[in-house]
């Protein structure tokens, strides 16, 4: 139980984050594709250096353990990518 | 402090401060619920729920018995989550509304109708779903959530998001790329 109540608020503050670096917008997601709007990008990359930095930090200090990590298989993780990008451009989201 | 409030309500951040937000939220869903940020499954594991009780049979394989489950996820409460953060988020700068007609940007190329909005949209996220259970996740289950275990999958996929992305905003753009 208290681990969806946990999930409800960090999806909460996932949603916010979204909606505040206006990713929840057409022109926003479309606009990385195009060179125009990098916010996307700049989102995601700073994103994930400030989860590395705490998640390796924390784990160096023992205070977690990694979860399963997404499996890699080349060609799907590539082929999915390529599918994704066109529906991610064409809609939006 | 008035400062932060003022922030808070603003309509757009900093991309770079968003984002160091959604990390700080990566870290604390691996540190307090061993799990990891995702979108995409959900709907699956939603999907395998209503075709579970639609058409038994035909759910009735690996993939919706052992790889997608058809229940209640810790990843399904984390989008309602964030149904509502977002909503929130408008919220905090007045900017939630109800809207059926397409973005600005939308109308220039395809026009005005909303139902070419929606039929693309319903289109494309099909396209998008089914790329991202190929791939093992979306935008914030593998790329960012992957990406930041370091796995190698995560960068494969963002190099084939953004190749045929770009692709297809050339296509769809054409002369106004």
């Amino acid at each position: 139980m208290t681990n969806y109540i946990l999930a409800l608020l960090l999806g909460a503050a996932f949603g916010f984050s979204l909606n505040k670096a206006g990713l929840t917008k057409y022109h926003k997601i479309v606009n990385v594709f195009r060179f125009t709007d990098l916010a996307v990008l700049k989102f995601m990359m700073s994103g994930l250096v400030v989860s590395m930095i705490g998640l390796y930090a924390l784990k160096e200090f023992g205070v977690i353990k990694f979860p399963s990590v997404p499996a890699t298989y080349i060609v799907g993780n590539l082929v999915g990518g390529l599918i994704f990008g066109v529906g991610m451009a064409l809609t939006g989201y | 402090m008035n400062a932060v409030i003022a922030y808070i309500k603003k309509d757009e951040w900093s991309p770079y401060i968003a984002g160091g937000l959604l990390g700080v939220v990566g870290v604390l869903a691996v540190a307090l619920s061993n799990s990891l940020l995702g979108a995409s499954g959900a709907f699956e594991n939603l999907a395998g729920m209503i075709g579970k009780v639609i058409a038994p049979d035909l759910f009735n394989n690996m993939y919706f018995n052992f790889i997608m489950k058809p229940e209640i996820t810790w990843q399904v409460i984390l989008l309602v989550g964030v149904f509502f953060g977002g909503m929130f988020g408008a919220f905090t700068s007045n900017t939630l509304k109800i809207r059926w007609a397409p973005d600005k940007q939308w109308t220039q190329i395809f026009g005005n109708n909303r139902w070419t909005r929606w039929d693309i949209a319903f289109f494309g996220a099909i396209v998008l779903e089914i790329g991202a259970g190929i791939a093992g996740g979306c935008t914030s289950g593998l790329a960012i959530s992957g990406g930041m275990l370091l796995a190698p999958a995560a960068y494969i996929f963002i190099a084939g998001m953004f190749a045929s992305g770009i692709v297809t905003a050339l296509i769809v753009y054409r002369g106004k790329y």
